[in-house]
């Protein structure tokens, strides 16, 4: 009778002791868990609070490329002053300051699309894929592109 | 246990998504990008590239560009639809000695799977990059139309990807899935999938933990790149009407177009007019020329209507073809970047007479819905410990009778906030702790769930006495609210057994109810502000006053004691705008006491020399 009882205490304990050693487990995953959350969000939050700005960045090239295209105008008709370039430069500074870079393109280089938009191939006497002119200025920010530089490809 | 990724591999793009902490999320791919353009080519140098690279180069290599290769996979060479896609795309198909079809890309012909496989390859190890971890296996979403064979054959472009395809699955299952209506027995649901290149329609029955394809239809050719193209030709032909210049010649500027084109598409989802401004866009011998343009959600919507209309006409053949009317479909599921346009949305309401499913982004769904599936392989959701979340916000109720809620509805249990509060009277001793439970701003708007007295409070002027009110609620819904004066040292407590026992009734009910006054509510909760914010300026007025004694001169006195007298006699009235200009001309008032005590030096300088 007492071996009966004693064998059922056992057991029992057995299973309180698996119990627990599950409960502890999942306390301790619980607790890592939130641990590394608090970790991936604080990086992530680095990463959003450097990004944040991307949007408005995005929307600001657009308004450097018509500056660019004004500025080319102006030169064609010997109209450019400098003052005009002093504001792009303003702006270009600012931009800078908040992490954005201009991809560099050099004519006569072959064509990236890692960093460079083929927006048309024409005829050319430059060798076949390489780039004959940037149209558009290309732009990363923080290293990460954002706007490729838009070039015409030779065939 | 290793992550199986959830793909929606795209005819013009893709997404991926994994289930983390039991939750499915889109991954990014190595560029930062939601979505990966279908895109594989082999450059001139002969490198391959896959994705927005591919994509970059395309123009300048067409031959070796490689895209809506979706269109060709798992299909004879004979197909009639193949001999359609051949005409316009612009690679080179031949037949295969098994019937199907090669692609050539740079010097070697492909079998369309190849091609898949290089989509599925980089999504693969985008995602081993992020999450740190190897992928081997994954879900891959196709169309319901798809037969056995392009099944099989996506199947073995997922396996020349090196991943294990534990299920292929239909992308309107999956889109269902990822809201989660596969547990909606007996449901009929209809997945309205407007895409980029392709028109798909679906319709679905939830059986026994089954999702069941009951038909289909929809249009191949058709999509939201053909919005674009029609936008693109308005505005060229109205450009050439207002300058005289065909701007479709040159291609920057018809770049700068497609992007504002696209851009203003966006804007009048929203927006009921957008302006496509794009300066120096080009020039003729008179000099540079600008484009400024007006369009409205109307013109968009004439521009496109046709288009519309068809999806829904193939919308309704598609009903027809099963027997089913549109009254009697129980869901309806949009999917497609496209099925933002308020016109869409708009339209597919009408048809079905019911508010379509529009809550998770339309581009990523069906991702999401694979990575369901995966998750589901993946055990995820069972290992994960159910905690229960506070259906109702809880708080006590502070002075004028608002309701100020310590644990906000929908926080996840156990948990615990606690929060300092005062006393709103001179030498009060004792507080009494009101719990309640609910959404409306007033406390006599919510359900009591207990008080209390916490006494003892040593005398002291009012908002002087800290008193912490703590609210922890258990694992098992078990509210306990205690109550501690800082000062003393006493405190108090209740124990609450049915803070979360609500049916799901009455927790709908009353935030039905917040819903509906939520107007009123707000006047409430302003008027008590108010009077709150009266009756400080009050004691304030008169602290102050007491505390002047004789420093300051009976005519601020009397001035003062007036304005306290109007305030009093319109601040327990229902005017808020008469109680707030009451408080604000009491205030300035007061002011005058400093003034006259402490008279404004004009010249600081001076006074610091």
């Amino acid at each position: 009778m007492s071996l009966i009882i004693v064998s059922i205490m056992t057991d029992d304990l057995a299973k309180c002791q698996k119990e627990r050693d599950e409960n502890l487990e999942g306390w301790k995953r619980a607790k890592a868990d939130l641990l590394n959350y608090k970790k991936d969000e604080s990086k992530r939050f680095e990463i959003v609070a450097k990004f944040s700005q991307e949007g408005l960045i995005r929307e600001l090239i657009k308004t450097l490329d018509s500056f660019d295209l004004a500025l080319a105008a102006l030169e064609k008709e010997g109209k450019a002053e400098k003052g005009i370039y002093l504001i792009r430069a303003q702006i270009e500074d600012t931009l800078r300051q908040n992490g954005l870079e201009r991809v560099a393109v050099s004519v006569g280089q072959p064509f990236d699309p890692n960093l460079q938009e083929a927006i048309v191939s024409v005829e050319s006497d430059k060798p076949s894929d390489t780039v004959v002119e940037e149209v558009e200025r290309g732009y990363l920010l923080h290293g990460k592109l954002i706007r490729p530089a838009r070039v015409k490809v030779a065939k | 246990m290793a992550k199986i990724l959830g793909i929606d591999l795209g005819t013009t793009n893709s997404a991926m998504a994994i289930v983390e902490g039991g939750e499915p999320k889109i991954l990014e791919n190595h560029e930062g990008a939601r979505t990966t353009p279908s895109v594989a080519a082999v450059s001139k140098a002969g490198e391959r590239l896959v994705g927005l690279l591919a994509k970059r180069q395309a123009v300048v290599n067409p031959k070796n560009t490689i895209f809506s290769v979706k269109r060709l996979i798992g299909r004879n060479f004979d197909d009639k639809e193949i001999q359609r896609d051949k005409s316009w795309l612009p690679y080179e198909i031949q037949k295969s000695a098994t019937g199907g079809m090669e692609i050539k890309m740079g010097e070697r012909w492909y079998k369309p799977e190849e091609i898949s496989a290089m989509t599925l390859a980089k999504l693969k190890a985008d995602a081993e990059m992020k999450t740190g971890e190897k992928i081997e296996e994954a879900v891959i979403t196709v169309p319901a139309y798809f037969d056995d064979s392009q099944r099989q054959a996506t199947k073995n472009a997922g396996e020349i990807a090196g991943l294990k395809v534990r299920r292929i699955i239909n992308e309107p299952t999956a889109a269902a899935l990822a809201y989660g209506l596969n547990r909606k027995k007996n449901e009929k649901i209809v997945v309205y999938d407007f895409g980029g290149g392709t028109f798909d329609i679906s319709v679905l029955e939830v059986g026994d933990d089954v999702v069941e394809v009951k038909g289909t239809g929809g249009d191949t050719h058709l999509g939201g790149d053909d919005f674009d193209k029609r936008i693109i030709e308005y505005l060229v032909v109205e450009y050439k009407k207002q300058e005289g210049i065909d701007i479709s010649k040159d291609p920057l500027a018809l770049q700068r177009l497609k992007e504002a084109a696209e851009r203003a598409k966006h804007e009048l989802s929203t927006a009921m007019e957008t302006e496509i401004n794009l300066p120096y866009v080009t020039s003729d011998a008179s000099g540079p020329k600008h484009f400024l343009m007006k369009m409205t959600r109307a013109k968009l919507e004439e521009l496109v209507r046709d288009y519309i209309d068809r999806s829904i006409d193939l919308t309704g053949q598609a009903l027809n073809e099963v027997k089913l009317k549109p009254s009697e479909i129980d869901e309806v599921i949009l999917v497609g970047g496209q099925t933002r346009m308020p016109a869409i949305s708009g339209a597919v309401k009408k048809f079905f007479g019911k508010e379509p499913h529009k809550g998770i982004n339309p581009d990523e769904v069906v991702a999401i819905g694979a990575a369901v599936q995966a998750g589901i392989f993946q055990g995820d959701v069972k290992d994960i410990l159910l905690l229960d979340v506070t259906p109702l916000s809880l708080g006590i109720e502070t002075l004028g009778g608002v309701f100020t809620a310590l644990i906000e509805k929908n926080t996840t249990i156990p948990t615990s906030k606690s929060q300092i509060f005062s006393t709103a009277a001179e030498n009060q001793t004792s507080v009494e702790i009101h719990i309640l439970q609910g959404e409306r701003p007033m406390a006599a708007d919510n359900k009591t769930l207990g008080r209390f007295i916490l006494d003892g409070i040593p005398p002291s002027p009012r908002g002087i006495p800290q008193i912490e009110v703590q609210f922890d609620i258990d694992a098992n819904g078990i509210l306990n609210v205690s109550a501690k004066d800082k000062a003393s040292g006493k405190s108090q407590s209740v124990r609450i057994e049915a803070s979360t026992q609500l049916s799901k009734d009455e927790v709908d009910k009353l935030k039905q109810e917040a819903a509906v006054h939520a107007e009123d509510d707000k006047k409430k909760k302003e008027l008590a502000e108010a009077r709150n914010m009266g009756e400080q300026t009050i004691y304030l007025a008169e602290k102050s006053l007491k505390e002047a004694g004789d420093k300051i001169s009976v005519e601020i006195k009397d001035a003062i004691n007036a304005k306290i007298g109007e305030l009093k006699t319109v601040k327990d009235g229902s005017d808020i705008e008469v109680i707030k200009s009451k408080t604000a001309e009491l205030s300035m008032e007061i002011q005058k006491i400093g003034q006259s005590i402490h008279p404004p030096h004009d010249n600081a300088d001076e006074a610091s020399k």
